[in-house]
């Protein structure tokens, strides 16, 4: 285990970088979100982000290039919290939303069960919410290709 | 003190370093006491406060190598806030901040973080940038957080791996604001390492900042 506060050798910030880029185009907006997820937190949490990040992406790819979908465009906002006397003007979000699709869909059409779905994976840490949100992206896509494939084979 | 320098240069030193910066009122007294005690002076003045200001004993050893002026590398301090829109910047060096006002795009917002070890009137500080600056406070910057927001921080001297920062950089930058500013950048305002204890300063690693802009371009 690395030192308290050392990321783990094992990640490649490129590597989900280059995951992450079809869900962030910024390049800046990315790097925040990497940041977030990989060099910010309790380095275990930092570790479990990258591996399973790296094994969705891997997914991913495995399954192929999937169809554009308008469904996954709706998000739901991963919140940047500040002390409540500090929160002046519009709510701050961070650059990476939480796709409300499969939710949706994991709670067969219920839309308030579907936010709490939502609340409970970006209620946390910053490192814990945008990982969470990049990671229910990863499954959306992979099982919208999966999807498509059963539905064309 | 050399009996060529007036005895109470360490008062008036102390009296501005709050609302100049320290590398900005080094070089202010450094070229006032060059012009005056020549590098004799110099060398004279840095023996006696050196050791109590670091910044200005490193500021008087670059002018007795041959430099004459700060490296303001404004342009690199603006790149490096990579898309941000707004910048809050922590710690103060009057030249370094003037140039960086100066050549910032209309349209970034420039916070002042009012904070400081030493007396200062803030109001006359960002009373120089023609209400293109204003103040926060320690307790309230997070209110200028944001996914377009970026901290800016000036630092020492690189030596390795490691800077030296105003203290405040470390209580500002907690692993709660970390993931609340999409950029944390490191200014370099002084460009050499310090050969005294850096005291009133805290060493971080410079891999900290998510950038780092060297003196020079």
């Amino acid at each position: 285990m690395p030192p308290k506060g050392q990321s783990p050798a094992f990640i490649d910030r490129a590597r989900v970088d280059a995951i992450l880029a079809p869900l962030i185009p910024d390049d800046g907006d990315r790097a925040f979100v990497v940041r977030c997820v990989l060099d910010e937190g309790p380095a275990h949490h930092r570790g479990a982000n990258y591996v399973l990040l790296a094994l969705l992406g891997e997914l991913v790819d495995t399954l192929g290039p999937i169809a554009p979908s308008t469904e996954r465009e709706s998000v739901a906002p991963v919140a940047m919290r500040v002390p409540p006397h500090l929160a002046r003007g519009a709510p701050k979000h961070y650059p990476l939303g939480l796709p409300k699709a499969p939710l949706i869909a994991l709670a067969s059409g219920d839309a308030g069960v579907a936010a709490e779905m939502a609340a409970a994976l970006t209620d946390g840490p910053p490192q814990h919410a945008l990982a969470n949100a990049a990671m229910v992206a990863l499954l959306n896509r992979a099982l919208e290709a999966a999807r498509n494939q059963k539905g064309g084979g | 003190m050399s009996a060529t320098l007036p005895r109470t240069l360490e008062q008036a030193y102390a009296a501005v370093v709050g609302e100049l910066g320290m590398a900005s009122a080094g070089w202010l007294f450094v070229s006032e006491v060059a012009a005056h005690a020549g590098d004799e002076g110099v060398e004279a003045f840095a023996d006696e406060l050196g050791a109590t200001y670091p910044v200005l004993d490193a500021v008087a050893r670059q002018w007795l190598d041959g430099r004459r002026a700060p490296q303001i590398n404004a342009k690199g301090a603006l790149d490096a806030l990579d898309g941000a829109t707004h910048v809050v910047i922590v710690g103060l060096e009057s030249l370094h901040l003037d140039g960086f006002v100066a050549a910032a795009p209309a349209e970034l917002g420039i916070s002042l973080l009012a904070h400081r070890p030493f007396p200062v009137d803030w109001e006359r500080v960002v009373a120089n940038h023609a209400g293109r600056v204003d103040l926060l406070y320690l307790d309230s910057f997070q209110s200028m957080s944001g996914p377009k927001s970026a901290l800016l921080g000036f630092a020492y001297g690189v030596h390795g791996d490691r800077t030296h920062v105003p203290p405040l950089w470390a209580r500002v930058v907690g692993a709660d604001v970390r993931a609340q500013f999409r950029s944390l950048v490191g200014w370099d305002a002084l460009g050499s390492e310090m050969n005294v204890y850096p005291r009133w300063l805290t060493e971080v690693g410079v891999d900290e900042f998510t950038h780092f802009v060297g003196a020079t371009r």
